[in-house]
C-alpha cells in the first residue's frame, strides 16, 4: 500500500509531518495521586500515578537506598483491539512494554529526590490505534506531573516511519504500521534533545535512519508544545473554583 | 478537522471486525486552477488553465473544466490518452476507485497526469472539509461514490464563481462526464452541467478520430443480432460459491495457437491442463483470461483435435458454425486419448491488453462496423467500429477489446492508433516491439539527464580509489560489429609459475547510481533487447558504446575479478576490486584465434591469450565432467544489406575455440561473484538458477532416442550428457545436433531470484552443473548485472549499499520483471529472425537440406539447419481438397509411410522453401518436399510449385539467431 | 475502596448518620450520588459506555464474534462477562490482584443475565447448531469509589444498549457447510433488546438499616450487603449477599422489598439516560467527550 499519495498526503489525510489529533487531561481520577488520560487519534491511553509511598510486596527488596524504585506496570483493555485480545496484561508484548515505559520515564524523573520509596505507574490502553508506546509515554509524563512527582523535564514519545522508500512520517498510524516497513520509536527529553529510548521494528537502511529520527524527535518536540499547553490550562484551572459537570451530560437523576 | 471511517471486515477466520479509522479534513487543499483568487496556489499546481480554448464543444459552447466520473476514465482511458480533452479534474475519489479496480488502467491514468501539457489536475475532494461526503444509511458505496463526485464539481462551480466574470462565455463552468443514468440525471437536478462521454466527445471538433476509439463497453453496435450465442456466464458471487463448493475451478484459460475452437485451463491441483472446445466450452475467454471452469463429467470428456482450425476470413455476422467438424473428431477419439475436458463457465479476471493486428474491412463498403485480426493467433478476432477503415486496411494498428457480449460472435473492441504500413520493416518491427511489450521509447531527458557530462576525464580522485591496471596487458574478444563491449581479459605468468588470470568488466554501475530516473529506467527494461537489425538498448548509447565500452586503447572504469591459477587450472585466490584499465586491442573471435594459431606471434597479447586459451580447455574438460550439459540450437545470423538493412544472405554462426575460451572466463567470474556476494548476503543476494527439469519433460527425447536404438539416461545432468554424447550416428552426422536441440527443448528456462527467498539447495543451476550461479559480467546489457554489481561493491567495501538493495521482496520484484522481460526479449529476437527470414525469402525459392524432428499425425516438422529454422511439411491436403497420396501414421515408430517410403524422426529430406504470399496481409513460409520424391507429392527439385501446399512455420519454436551482437554467448 | 482507613469514631459518625438518615455527604438512606453515562465511547468495540458514579469509574465495551453454539443449546448464542480490574483503581490491583474481586462480580453478571426473559439468547443465533453471535461484554473498572456492582450493571446494560451486531446474510454451501457475508453498509446493524435486562441494586446494612449506594467509607462500616439483579418490571433475577456479616431472615424480606423498589426505579432512570444520550448520538457528529470530560 502506498503510505503516501503524490499529493503528499497520508492514508488518512495528513501529511508527513503532521501528528495526529491529541487531546488530553490532568486528573481525570480522584483517588489516585495523579493522573492523566490521552488520545492521540484513535489511540486512548489512561495513566496513574500512586506514590512515592513506602515500598510494598517484593517491591521492598527491589528498592534501591538511594533512589525511587518507579514501578510500571502497561497493560491493554481487552476490547482495545480490532480483534479482541485474550488477556489484558501479563503477556510478553506487554511486559516488554512495562520494561520500556519504566526505561524512558525513569530518565525523566528526579529519583534521588525519592529514597527508600516506590512510585506506581499504571498505564491502560483503552483504545488502540498505533503509536501505543508514545501515547502512554506521554500520557504517564501528565499524570506524574499531575502526582506533583519531581521531574528533570518531560518524557515525550513519538514514533516515525518512511514512506515510499524516501519521506519519513511522523506519529504512525495501525494502517501505517501494519502496512509499512519499519517503525522507529523514539522517546525523548526534548528540551535537552537527549534520547531515553529507542526502538525499530525491522531494521532501517541506515541511510534513511537519521531522517525517520529527526522526524520523530521533530514529533517530540511538536507534542511536548502541546503537553506543556495542556499542563499549563490544568493548573490555572484547578486554581481556580470549578465543579465537574458544567459539560451537559447525559446524567441519570434519582 | 477530523471525521472517522468505520467499516466492518470479515478477517480470515471468518470474524466479523469493526474497524475504525481516522480520517482528515482539510482547508488546505487547493482547486488547482489559475483563476482562483481564494486559493494559495503555487504556480507549479497551477494546473488548470485561466482561459479554456481546449475541449471546444458544439453543445457546450462555454469554457469548461471537465470533471469525470469513475466508469469514464475505466473505459474511456484510450479517449483521454488522445492529446483532446484538457483541463481535466480528477477527483481523488475516482482515482482511488479506479487504482482499485484496474491498474493498468490507474498506471495509463497517471501517465497523462504526469504530462503537464494536459492539464489533468488531481482534486483531493476525500480530505476536503467542504466536499468530503459521508456514507448515508442504507446507501450503497457507489451511490457514495456519484454522490461525492457530485459534491465536489458543485463545490468547484460555486468556488470558482467568485474569481471570475459572470458573462457566460467568459465564465469558466464545470461539465460532469458520467456514463451512469442515475449520476447523469440527480448531477442536472441539482443544477449541474452533466453529459453522457458519447454526446459530449460526438460534439467536439476533433469528433470522427475520436469516435472510433470510444470503448463500447455496454453498447452492442447497432444491428447486431439479439439472439445470444454463449452461455451466461455466472455471476461473481455464484462463481466464488462454486470455487469455495469445489464445483468449480479457477485456472487460466489458454488458447490453442492451431485452433481457434480449442484451449487449455491451467488449473492448480491438476496434473494436465483441462481442454474446453467449441464455442459455448470457451465461452468468449479469451488468451490470459483467469476463467472459472466446470470439468464435465468423464464420459463427455474427449480428445485434444489434431487439426488446424483457423476462424473464417471474412465476417459471418454473428452466427457460430464450424462445430460439425470437431463434432466429428470427438466420435473419432479413442478412449486413452481423451483427456479431462471441461467448460468455461464464468470469467473471474479479463486478462486483455491492446493487440496489435491488421484490419479486415467489410465487403460492405458503407458499414462503419469492421473485423480486427490480431497478430496473436491465440487471440479472436474483435470486432471494431470505425470510419477509417479506407485508411486503415493497409496499416498495422492497435486495438482494445471492450467487452464481448453474448450475442457477440466477436468480442467488442475500438481502434486505438495505427502504427504503419503492412510489411514495412519499421511498422512491422514496432509490432513485434509492443507485441513483447518491450519498451523502446526513446530515452526521456530526464533520464538523459542522469548521463556523465562529457567531456568525460579522469581524475585523480578516481584514480586514488581504483586500482591502476593500466599497465596489464589487457583485450577484449567479442563478435563482429560488437559496440557495447563488456568484458575484457588478461593472463600472465607468474614468478611462481602459476597465471594470474584477469576478467575485466565494464564498470556500469559507477555511472548508474540507484534511484535515479537512469537506474529505473534500465531496471524497467532489464536488458538491451537485440532484433537482427536494431537493437534496443538498455542504457543510453553514451553508456553502452562510449564509456563503459571497454574499447582498445582509451582508459575505462572497470570492475575485475582476479585469480592466481595454477597450471591445472586450480584457484589459488580470488580478488575482486575496482580498477581503471586501457585495454591493449579489442579483438574478433577470428582476430583472436589467429593470433593463438599463429605460431610466429609472440607479443604479449598473443602470450596472454595462449595462456588463457589453454587454460580454457582445462576448465572446460571439468566443467562437463562435472555434467555441464553441451546443448545444441542452430544458430544464424543474417547478412543484412548496409542500406536497405534487408537480409541478403543466412549464414550459420561458427563456433571458433575463443569463443568457448572466452565464455569459460566468464562462467568462473559468474561463479565466483556469485559466491562472494551469497557469503556476504545471505538473505538478498541477486543469484540465477536453473532448476532441473520435471523427469516427464524428456519423454519426447527418450522415445526419439529408444527409436533409434539409443538410451537416454536422464536421471542427473551428468548421465544426460554421457547419454548425449555416446549417441552418436557415423551415417548421419548431424543426428547429434538434433538431439541435442531436442534435449534443448525439455529444460526448463533459467532465472534470477533473491537468495533469500529460496532454500540453499534449490540454488542449483542445472545445466551449468554449479551449485551456485549469478550473472555479473554483461551490465550493459543486463540489469541484473548492475545489482550484482553493487552488491559485490558493497561487499569489498568499494561502494555502499541502499534500503533496496538489502531488500528482499524488492530484489523479489525486481526479478520477477528481470525474468519477464528476458523472457520477452528471447520470444522477441526470434520473431525478429522469422520475420527476416520471411523478408529473405520474398524473392526466393530454394531447396534446402533438412531433417525430420517430430512426426505428427498430419505432418512433418522439419529442421532446415542451414537457416536454423523449423517449419511444417503438411502430409495431408488442405481443406476442400482430396489427397492424392495417402500417408499411413505409425503412431508407435513414429514414423509417416507411403509404399517403400517411410519418415521416421531424423531422417534428412529435401524441401523447397518459399513464401507463400496469396494473403499479403498474412504472409507464410511454405515447405515442399523435393526428396524423397514421391509422385503427385513431392515437387521437381527448383521448380516453382503449382499445388499449394499450406505450410506453416511454427513460430515460437523457430531457433533463434545470432544477431549483430553475442548475446547468445553467454545465453546459458 | 482498599486503602480506606477509618477510626471508631469515624465509623460510628457514619453510622449516626444513617441512623437519622443524613449521611456525610446529605443525601437520605435511598439517594445514588449523582451518576454520569456515556455511550459509544470505544470506537472500536460494537457497544460501549463508561458509567461515573460519583468515584467509581467502569468502563465496558461489547465486542461481536462468530462462535459455534453449544451443542447442548444449538439454538442460543452466547455471552461472557469479563471484568478487568485495572491497577489504576488501585494499586491492589496490581497483577493478579484484582482476579478475585474480577471474577465475584462477573460470576454474579452472569447468573443475573441467564434468565431468557431478560436476555434472549437465541436473538443471537444465526444458523440453528452452527453459527451463532458470541457477545464479550467485557468490564473495565477504572476506579472504585463504593458501590462497584450498581455501577458496572448500569455500564453492562447502557453498553449492550449500545451494541451494534452487524447483519449477516448466511448463504447455505455443499456438505452442510455456510458461508457468512455481510451487506457491506456499515450501518447496517442491528441492536439487542435491552427492555428487560436487570439492573443490580446493592443494600448495604449499617447499623440497623439499609442504606443504597454507599461511599467507599461507608463500606467499611457495613456489616454485610445484599445485591439484587432486577429488572424493569420488578422481576428478580438473582441475588447475593456479600461481605462477612451475618443477617436475619426477617431483615432479608425487608431489604428485598427496598431492594426491588429502588431497582425498578434505577432502570427507569437509566433508560431515560439512555434514550437522552441516544438523542444527542443521532445528531450530526456528536462530540464524545470520553475521559476529556
Amino acid at each position: 500500500m502506498e503510505l503516501l499519495s503524490d499529493q503528499g498526503l497520508r492514508l488518512d489525510g495528513r501529511r508527513p509531518e503532521e501528528l495526529r489529533n491529541i487531546r488530553c487531561k490532568l486528573g481525570v481520577f480522584s483517588q489516585a495521586d495523579g493522573s492523566a488520560y490521552l488520545e492521540q487519534g484513535n489511540t486512548k491511553v489512561l495513566a496513574t500515578v500512586y506514590g512515592p509511598h513506602q515500598p510494598r510486596g517484593q517491591s521492598r527488596n527491589k528498592a534501591p537506598h538511594d533512589q525511587v524504585f518507579v514501578n510500571c506496570q502497561y497493560s491493554m483493555a481487552v476490547f482495545s483491539t480490532g480483534e479482541r485480545k485474550r488477556r489484558p496484561r501479563g503477556d510478553r508484548k506487554s511486559q516488554e512494554m512495562s520494561i520500556h515505559l519504566r526505561q524512558a520515564l525513569v530518565a525523566a524523573i528526579r529519583t534521588e529526590l525519592y529514597p527508600r520509596s516506590q512510585l506506581d505507574i499504571f498505564v491502560e490502553v483503552l483504545q488502540a490505534d498505533g503509536g501505543n508506546y508514545c501515547a502512554c509515554v506521554n500520557a504517564a509524563t501528565l499524570a506524574l506531573v499531575d502526582a506533583g512527582v519531581g521531574m528533570r523535564e518531560y518524557a515525550v514519545a513519538c514514533s516515525a516511519s518512511l514512506a515510499n522508500g524516501e519521506v519519513a512520517l511522523v506519529d504512525v498510524s495501525h494502517l501505517e504500521e501494519s502496512s509499512g516497513g519499519s517503525n522507529l520509536t523514539v522517546a525523548t527529553l526534548p528540551v535537552s534533545g537527549q534520547v531515553a529510548l529507542m526502538e525499530m521494528s525491522q531494521r532501517f537502511h541506515s541511510d534513511h535512519l537519521p531522517k525517520v529520527l529527526e522526524r520523530a524527535i521533530e514529533g517530540c518536540k511538536d507534542i511536548h508544545q502541546i503537553l506543556d499547553g495542556a499542563v499549563r490550562k490544568h493548573v490555572e484551572e484547578t486554581g481556580r473554583a470549578s465543579g465537574w459537570g458544567q459539560v451537559d451530560r447525559a446524567g441519570i437523576a434519582l | 478537522m477530523l471525521t472517522t471511517k468505520t467499516f466492518l471486515r470479515k478477517t480470515k477466520r471468518g470474524n466479523i471486525l469493526k474497524i475504525v479509522r481516522e480520517h482528515y479534513l482539510r482547508d488546505d487543499i487547493w482547486c488547482g486552477s489559475s483563476l482562483c483568487k481564494n486559493c494559495s496556489l503555487k504556480e507549479k499546481d497551477k494546473v488548470l488553465d485561466k482561459e479554456v480554448i481546449s475541449n471546444v464543444s458544439s453543445v457546450f459552447s462555454f469554457p469548461h473544466y471537465l470533471v469525470l466520473d469513475t466508469n469514464v476514465v475505466l473505459h474511456q482511458i484510450d479517449v483521454l490518452e488522445e492529446d483532446v480533452l484538457e483541463n481535466v479534474i480528477i477527483l481523488q475519489t475516482v482515482l482511488e476507485e479506479v487504482k482499485h479496480r484496474s491498474s493498468p488502467v490507474y498506471r495509463r491514468l497517471k501517465d497523462i497526469i504526469e504530462n503537464p501539457n494536459r492539464k489533468f489536475y488531481i482534486f483531493v475532494n476525500e480530505h476536503h472539509k467542504d466536499t468530503y461526503v459521508e456514507r448515508k444509511p442504507g446507501e450503497t458505496a457507489n451511490d457514495r461514490n456519484d454522490r461525492a463526485i457530485r459534491v465536489a464539481t458543485s463545490w468547484y462551480a460555486t468556488h470558482l464563481s467568485g474569481s471570475q466574470p459572470k458573462a457566460k462565455n467568459k465564465h469558466v463552468s464545470m461539465v460532469l462526464l458520467t456514463d451512469d443514468a442515475d449520476n447523469c440525471q440527480k448531477a442536472k437536478a441539482e443544477g449541474l452541467i452533466a453529459s453522457t462521454v458519447y454526446d459530449y466527445v460526438k460534439s467536439l471538433q476533433d469528433a470522427p478520430t475520436l469516435l472510433d476509439k470510444l470503448s463500447k463497453k455496454d453498447g452492442v453496435f447497432e444491428g447486431g443480432s439479439k439472439e445470444p450465442l454463449f452461455p451466461l456466464h455466472l455471476s461473481p458471487k455464484e462463481i466464488q460459491d462454486g470455487l469455495k463448493a469445489g464445483k468449480l475451478h479457477q485456472g487460466t484459460f489458454l488458447a490453442s495457437r492451431e485452433n481457434f475452437l480449442e484451449g487449455s485451463v491451467n488449473v492448480e491441483g491438476f496434473e494436465k491442463f483441462i481442454l474446453v472446445q467449441g464455442h459455448a466450452g470457451l465461452n468468449r475467454a479469451v488468451d490470459g483470461d483467469t476463467v472459472a471452469l466446470e470439468l464435465l463429467p468423464e464420459s463427455d470428456w474427449v480428445a485434444p483435435s489434431d487439426i488446424v482450425l483457423e476462424d473464417s476470413e471474412d465476417d459471418p455476422g454473428d452466427i457460430l458454425d464450424e462445430e460439425v467438424k470437431m463434432e466429428k473428431e470427438k466420435a473419432k477419439a479413442k478412449k486413452v486419448e481423451r483427456e479431462p475436458t471441461g467448460r468455461v463457465v464464468g470469467i473471474i479476471r479479463r486478462k486483455w491488453r491492446q493487440y496489435c493486428g491488421i484490419l479486415l474491412p467489410s465487403q460492405d463498403k458503407n458499414s462503419v462496423r469492421h473485423l480486427f485480426v490480431p497478430a496473436e493467433r491465440k487471440i479472436p478476432k474483435i470486432r471494431i467500429e470505425t470510419r477509417q477503415a479506407e485508411k486503415l486496411k493497409s496499416q498495422r494498428i492497435i486495438v482494445a477489446i471492450d467487452a464481448w457480449p453474448r450475442t457477440s460472435r466477436y468480442p467488442l473492441g475500438h481502434f486505438v492508433r495505427a502504427l504503419g504500413n503492412v510489411g514495412d520493416k519499421d511498422t512491422e518491427n514496432e509490432v513485434l516491439l509492443l507485441e513483447h511489450d518491450v519498451p523502446h521509447s526513446k530515452f526521456s531527458d530526464q533520464v538523459l539527464s542522469f548521463l556523465p557530462k562529457l567531456p568525460w576525464i579522469i581524475t585523480e580522485e578516481d584514480y586514488a580509489k581504483r586500482v591502476d591496471l593500466r599497465g596489464l596487458t589487457i583485450c577484449s574478444v567479442d563478435p563482429v560489429g560488437c559496440t557495447d563491449i563488456d568484458d575484457a581479459l588478461h593472463c600472465r605468468e607468474l614468478e611462481n609459475g602459476n597465471y594470474e588470470v584477469g576478467v575485466h568488466i565494464a564498470d556500469v554501475s559507477h555511472f548508474i547510481r540507484p534511484g535515479n530516473a537512469l537506474d529505473k529506467e534500465a531496471a524497467l527494461r532489464a536488458t538491451t533487447v537485440y532484433l537482427v537489425d536494431k537493437r534496443i538498448d538498455m542504457v543510453p548509447e553514451l553508456l553502452s558504446s562510449n564509456l563503459c565500452s571497454l574499447r582498445g586503447n582509451v582508459e575505462r572504469f572497470a570492475f575485475s575479478c582476479i585469480w592466481e591459477i595454477t597450471k591445472n587450472a586450480e584457484i589459488v585466490n580470488t580478488k575482486f576490486h575496482k580498477s581503471v584499465i586501457c585495454s591493449k586491442a579489442a579483438l574478433t573471435y577470428g582476430e583472436a584465434q589467429a593470433k593463438i594459431d599463429d605460431k610466429n606471434l609472440n607479443d604479449d597479447v598473443a602470450k596472454s591469450l595462449r595462456g588463457l586459451n589453454s587454460l580454457a580447455k582445462i576448465l572446460k574438460k571439468r566443467r562437463i565432467e562435472n555434467g555441464a550439459l553441451v546443448l545444441a540450437s542452430p544458430e544464424i545470423r543474417f547478412q543484412v544489406d548496409s542500406e536497405t538493412h534487408d537480409p541478403i544472405e543466412v549464414v550459420a554462426k561458427k563456433m571458433l575455440e575463443t569463443n568457448s575460451m572466452v565464455e569459460e572466463f566468464m562462467l568462473l567470474a559468474n561463479i565466483s561473484v556469485a559466491e562472494k556476494i551469497f557469503q556476504e548476503f545471505p538473505d538478498c543476494a541477486m543469484l540465477r538458477r536453473h532448476p532441473q527439469p520435471p523427469p516427464s519433460n524428456f519423454d519426447p527425447l527418450i522415445k526419439a532416442g529408444n527409436l533409434q536404438g539409443f538410451e537416454i539416461n536422464v536421471e542427473s545432468g551428468k548421465q544426460l550428457a554421457e547419454s548425449l554424447d555416446l549417441a552418436l550416428k557415423p551415417e548421419n552426422p548431424y543426428f547429434n545436433t538434433m538431439l541435442r536441440i531436442m534435449a534443448t527443448r525439455c529444460m526448463m528456462q533459467a532465472v534470477y531470484f533473491a537468495s533469500g527467498m529460496l532454500q540453499k539447495e534449490e540454488f542449483a543451476h542445472y545445466g551449468l552443473a554449479c551449485p551456485i550461479y549469478t550473472h555479473f559480467t554483461s551490465p550493459i546489457r543486463r540489469y541484473a548485472d548492475i545489482i550484482v554489481h553493487r552488491l559485490l561493491a558493497a561487499c569489498i567495501g568499494a561502494d555502499s549499499t541502499y534500503a533496496d538493495l538489502l531488500d528482499k521482496r524488492k530484489s523479489h520484484s525486481l526479478c520477477h520483471n528481470l525474468n519477464y522481460r528476458n523472457r520477452m526479449a528471447q520470444y522477441a529476437g526470434r520473431a525478429s529472425v522469422n520475420l527476416h527470414t520471411h523478408l529473405f525469402f520474398r524473392n526466393r525459392v530454394q531447396d534446402e537440406q533438412g531433417y525430420v524432428l517430430y512426426v505428427r499425425k498430419n505432418a512433418l516438422q522439419v529442421l532446415i539447419p542451414k537457416y536454423g529454422l523449423e517449419g511444417t511439411l503438411y502430409l495431408a491436403p488442405p481443406k476442400g481438397q482430396v489427397a492424392k497420396v495417402n500417408f499411413t501414421y505409425n503412431e508407435e515408430e513414429q514414423s509417416q509411410s507411403y509404399g517403400s517410403i517411410k519418415f521416421r524422426v531424423f531422417d534428412p529430406v529435401t524441401v523447397q522453401l518459399s513464401l507463400d504470399r496469396t494473403n499479403v496481409q498474412h504472409e507464410k513460409l511454405m515447405l515442399l518436399l523435393v526428396k524423397p520424391e514421391i509422385p503427385d507429392f513431392s515437387v521437381p527439385s527448383q521448380a516453382a510449385a503449382d499445388e499449394a501446399m499450406d505450410v506453416d512455420q511454427v513460430k515460437d519454436t523457430a531457433a533463434p539467431s545470432q544477431p549483430p551482437s553475442k548475446r547468445q554467448r553467454k545465453s546459458k | 475502596m482498599a486503602g480506606v482507613l477509618l477510626s471508631e469514631a469515624e465509623k460510628t459518625f457514619i453510622l449516626h448518620g444513617v441512623q437519622s438518615d443524613l449521611r456525610n455527604d446529605g443525601r437520605s438512606r435511598q439517594d445514588y450520588r449523582p451518576i454520569e453515562l456515556e455511550l459509544d465511547i470505544v470506537t472500536h468495540a460494537n457497544g460501549s459506555a463508561r458509567v461515573r458514579l460519583a468515584n467509581t469509574d467502569v468502563l465496558v465495551g461489547v465486542k461481536t464474534e462468530i462462535d459455534v453454539p453449544k451443542p447442548e443449546k444449538p439454538e442460543e448464542g452466547k455471552v461472557e462477562f469479563f471484568v478487568d480490574c485495572s491497577a489504576n483503581a488501585t494499586p491492589v490491583f496490581e497483577g493478579k490482584g484484582g482476579e478475585e474481586l474480577a471474577t465475584e462480580i462477573s460470576n454474579f453478571l452472569a447468573s443475573s443475565f441467564a434468565s431468557s426473559m431478560s436476555f434472549d439468547l437465541k436473538t443471537l443465533c444465526i444458523i440453528k447448531g452452527v453459527q451463532c453471535w458470541k457477545l464479550y461484554v467485557d468490564i473495565l473498572i477504572l476506579e472504585c469509589g463504593g458501590n462497584l456492582f450498581d455501577a458496572v450493571s448500569l455500564a453492562v446494560k447502557a453498553a449492550l444498549h449500545n451494541t451494534m451486531v452487524p447483519r449477516v446474510e448466511t448463504v447455505a454451501m455443499d456438505g452442510g457447510n455456510v458461508d457468512l457475508q455481510l451487506s457491506g453498509d456499515p450501518y447496517d446493524c442491528w441492536r439487542l433488546d435491552t427492555k428487560n435486562m436487570p439492573c443490580l441494586v446493592t443494600l448495604s446494612k449499617i447499623g440497623e438499616h439499609f442504606i443504597v449506594d454507599s461511599t467507599a467509607e461507608e463500606e467499611e462500616c457495613s456489616m454485610a450487603s445484599l445485591v439484587f439483579s432486577v429488572t424493569d418490571g420488578g422481576r428478580l433475577n438473582s441475588l447475593c449477599k456479600t461481605s462477612v456479616g451475618s443477617l436475619h431472615p426477617h431483615t432479608l424480606a425487608e431489604a428485598l422489598k427496598v431492594g426491588v423498589d429502588v431497582g425498578v426505579r434505577l432502570n427507569k432512570a437509566l433508560d431515560q439516560a439512555l434514550a437522552r444520550e441516544d438523542r444527542r448520538l443521532e445528531a450530526d457528529k456528536p462530540e464524545r467527550f470520553g475521559f476529556l470530560k
